[in-house]
């Protein structure tokens, strides 16, 4: 359904190859194609119009690389302005020097607060700490019943008051206990809220002000739509929220809405959360979300990676042998090791756009590569460069041995590999091969 | 304001001529149901074991006797229903009341719009009232940045739009109030669906489904007061922690007997047990609430799948419903969810929860749009008056319309 950027804007520069300034013209039909591309994510509309009057500015006049398309170049700069606003950094947890830390959590209904709280107070023991969880939501039925089963499964005690009490005072009570009982890192959990609803919004500001927490975090689901901002400077100006965790990132959600908040608030997404598991959280990774946004994987890291790692001119006569058809084992060989050097296999594939998608599911092993390595230098430079050879049996049994491959494995490898040729001969021929990011075409 | 429930509930069984192609649409859909399940069990060892586990609920003695009762009963029980028609016209005022309370769903909701002059609502409004001429470009841009901080969606918004501009320019369109009508009619026809639910059957099985968070447990304890005659809940989310006894509270709050097997255990077997007791007690609907899941996971997936098989081989033409819970608060990534979980168990109607006003819901156009699953209830707020049979026209209107 969703094109990716990348895809966009090579269709929208198509024609614009070499050196030169992007003209004008060039630039408006870029600029609309990323507008799109960022409102498809959930971009706040208000966040997107800001957004590319700065790649404007930037992209008008840039000087076009040799070594990537116009179209890359766009997206290269797009990807800096977006990690840029994400926050250049992740950002660590951070505890209070006078024991306990209390962290308060806070988001609307469903956005995985609860979650979220057993969560971090497993990574919070895992970073030393002994954690301690107050349920402060009276309102959700069995809500409490919910983080008392996490803390079970946890074995992190969880104070409650059940339902009566107000928030507040089962917050503040709860942290007075955890301190009493030594435990130095308190999660508040509370209810889930709209943000209309001013009582509910009152009562998150009277749990902040008694419980004086170190950290407030808005707990935020990926999926959120073009309201995050109203929901974020809602949540600001009530909770005083200094960080995000995003939650239900293993979906298949842009996640545009982060950027939206962290745009319109000046607080930064801190955690991220996928999964069911309660170990399925981490620290937030800025840079890995711009692409996210811009349903392109790591693109970049790969245009990057891919231009520290080929050498140009040898990247070029590859190309050319490869569309012959007069590719090699010895060529293949190259080409590994070259794409080796730039990270594991299943990494790559979800960098390369399109493919990040299709092949969510699909194991990819690494140590396939290395097989296919150890088979091709079992063989002799003649059987490298001519496979036909192979299809001698005691050939194929001698690489085999060599390899710590079967006879089977060899023979499949060669016939993969004869196919391989075969398809890249007719794609030189009728020209008709996407491009890759760091492949360069005529 | 709100839409009734009075004519919400399909209680008997349409004419003859109608139910036939009712059962052939039913057909048509389980169809590629069939392909995809082979799709997907292929790779995934485990679901070839689940498979045999699917044959020990379907004893053979368990077939007809579901076939004489879906289909025998129910003329009968068409004539003998009279008597439990005023039922909900008993229930109506109650509800009137509750929803007057807070300014009625439509009011609380333009209330919220209204809430701040920075709302889209109030900039469509702004813009709106200063049209003059349909064959101005900035206007018709303007309409649709909107329509896309509405969470419209690019594509929908730009086929609405592109409607509206067509329209204005045909008929020389010059007064914001013409076009205000204008756009709400083109919004109402784009939402509007067959509302209603179908509780025609002995028992009717709804089964709900969805994301995490979106309301699915919530949505059930609200919809068990307003569903006519007996209701059971099966408490099929085994997963999430405290999840059964949150529909256990909902039970006792509203006394509907909940069906559940501890923490963990297989959904599609609390299930099963739950068809079985509805059948034993006589209980006229079981309400089946489910894990909530990313439409991204396969396995997970497959275990609704299976539960929807479940159901259809232990009583013929079940799940009657499949209620989609989305989150009106839901980005574009609400029609990924739409279209997942319409693939996997053929979903009949969306519950759009959470709309209370700074969340548009802008998404209830893109799905129906693109996904053509119509919307049959809103959820506007926490309370369980707040639960609403969807009027297009009113959302239309509440989107659109003069605040």
């Amino acid at each position: 359904m969703f094109e990716t950027l990348g895809e966009r804007l090579n269709t929208a520069l198509d024609g614009v190859r070499g050196s030169g300034n992007l003209t004008e013209d060039q630039v408006k039909k870029v600029t609309r194609e990323i507008r799109l591309a960022l409102l498809e994510a959930d971009v706040n509309y208000g966040v997107v119009k800001e957004f590319v009057g700065k790649v404007r500015d930037r992209a008008t006049g840039s000087e076009v690389s040799k070594a990537l398309s116009p179209g890359q170049q766009v997206v290269k700069i797009v990807n800096e302005e977006l990690a840029e606003l994400m926050g250049g950094t992740s950002h660590k947890l951070t505890f209070a020097s006078r024991p306990p830390t209390v962290v308060m959590l806070a988001g609307l209904n469903g956005h995985g607060k609860t979650t979220t709280a057993g969560k971090l107070a497993l990574f919070a023991r895992k970073l030393g700490k002994n954690p301690y969880l107050v349920a402060c939501d009276t309102y959700r039925p069995a809500a409490i019943e919910q983080l008392q089963q996490i803390g079970r499964e946890l074995n992190v005690p969880v104070y409650t008051e059940g339902t009566e009490p107000a928030p507040e005072d089962i917050a503040e009570r709860g942290v007075k206990e955890a301190k009493a009982d030594g435990y130095d890192f308190v999660i508040i959990d509370t209810a889930g809220r709209q943000v209309l609803d001013q009582d509910m919004m009152e009562e998150l500001k009277r749990v902040r002000s008694l419980v004086k927490p170190h950290s407030v975090m808005l707990v935020l689901d990926v999926v959120t739509g073009q309201n995050a901002v109203e929901v974020a400077q809602a949540f600001q100006e009530y909770a005083d929220f200094d960080g995000m965790v995003l939650t239900k990132l293993d979906g298949d959600a842009r996640g545009g809405a982060a950027l939206s908040v962290v745009s319109v608030t000046g607080r930064p997404v801190k955690f991220a959360s996928e999964g069911e598991k309660m170990s399925e959280f981490d620290y937030f990774y800025p840079d890995r979300m711009a692409g996210r946004i811009l349903g392109m994987g790591d693109v970049l890291t790969l245009i990057e990676k891919a231009e520290q790692q080929m050498d140009q001119q040898e990247a070029e006569a590859q190309g050319k042998k490869l569309m012959s058809g007069k590719f090699t084992f010895e060529d293949f060989l190259k080409q590994m090791q070259m794409i080796k050097k730039m990270g594991p296999l299943s990494s790559l594939m979800g960098m390369i756009p399109g493919l990040g998608k299709q092949l969510q599911n699909v194991q990819i092993d690494d140590r396939m590569l290395g097989r296919v390595e150890a088979m091709i230098t079992s063989m002799t430079v003649a059987e490298r460069r001519n496979p036909k050879l192979l299809q001698n049996p005691s050939r194929a049994r001698r690489i085999a041995r060599g390899s710590g491959a079967t006879q089977q494995d060899v023979q499949k490898l060669v016939k993969q590999f004869g196919e391989m040729q075969k398809m890249m001969k007719q794609m030189g021929k009728g020209g008709g091969m996407p491009r890759i990011p760091g492949m360069p075409t005529r | 304001m709100a839409r009734s429930w009075r004519n919400f509930f399909r209680r008997s069984k349409e004419p003859e001529q109608e139910s036939g192609s009712n059962i052939a649409t039913e057909e048509q859909e389980l169809e590629p149901q069939e392909e995809l399940e082979s799709e997907v069990d292929a790779p995934v060892g485990e679901v070839v074991e689940e498979e045999i586990e699917d044959e020990e609920f379907t004893t053979p003695e368990d077939i007809p006797g579901p076939v004489e009762e879906a289909l025998e009963p129910e003329p009968e029980e068409e004539i003998a229903e009279p008597e439990a028609v005023p039922e909900p016209v008993e229930e109506d005022p109650e509800l009137e009341v509750a929803g007057e309370e807070s300014g009625g769903w439509f009011g609380r909701l333009r209330h919220g719009l209204k809430r701040s002059r920075e709302s889209v609502v109030g900039q469509l409004n702004a813009a709106v009232a200063e049209f003059r001429d349909a064959e101005d470009e900035e206007f018709w841009e303007r309409v649709e940045e909107i329509l896309i901080a509405s969470d419209v969606g690019v594509t929908t918004t730009a086929k609405l739009v592109g409607e509206l501009e067509q329209e204005a320019l045909e008929k020389n369109i010059s007064s914001s109030r013409e076009l205000r009508e204008m756009m709400v009619e083109h919004a109402r026809r784009m939402l509007e669906g067959p509302v209603e639910l179908d509780v025609s059957h002995a028992p009717t099985v709804i089964l709900m489904v969805g994301v995490n968070g979106t309301g699915k447990t919530t949505s059930i304890g609200k919809l068990v007061k307003y569903l006519p005659g007996r209701v059971m809940l099966a408490a099929g989310d085994t997963f999430r922690a405290a999840a059964i006894e949150q529909l256990q509270k909902w039970g006792e709050a509203t006394g509907a007997p909940v069906v559940s097997r501890e923490r963990g255990s297989d959904a599609a077997a609390v299930t099963h047990e739950a068809v079985e007791e509805a059948k034993r007690e006589g209980v006229d609907i079981l309400l089946v609430d489910t894990a909530g899941r990313l439409h991204t996971k396969t396995n997970l997936m497959a275990e609704l799948e299976k539960v929807k098989r479940v159901l259809e081989r232990q009583l013929p033409g079940a799940p009657h419903e499949v209620l989609l819970t989305v989150d009106a608060t839901t980005g574009q990534n609400g029609l990924r969810q739409a279209k997942m979980f319409g693939e996997a168990v053929g979903v009949t109607g969306i519950i759009l929860t959470k709309l209370d006003g700074t969340a548009r819901g802008g998404i209830a156009l893109a799905i129906a749009n693109e996904v053509g699953v119509p919307i049959k209830l809103i959820s506007v707020g926490e309370k369980v008056g707040d639960l609403h049979p969807f009027d297009a026209g009113e959302f239309a209107q509440a989107l659109f319309g003069e605040l």
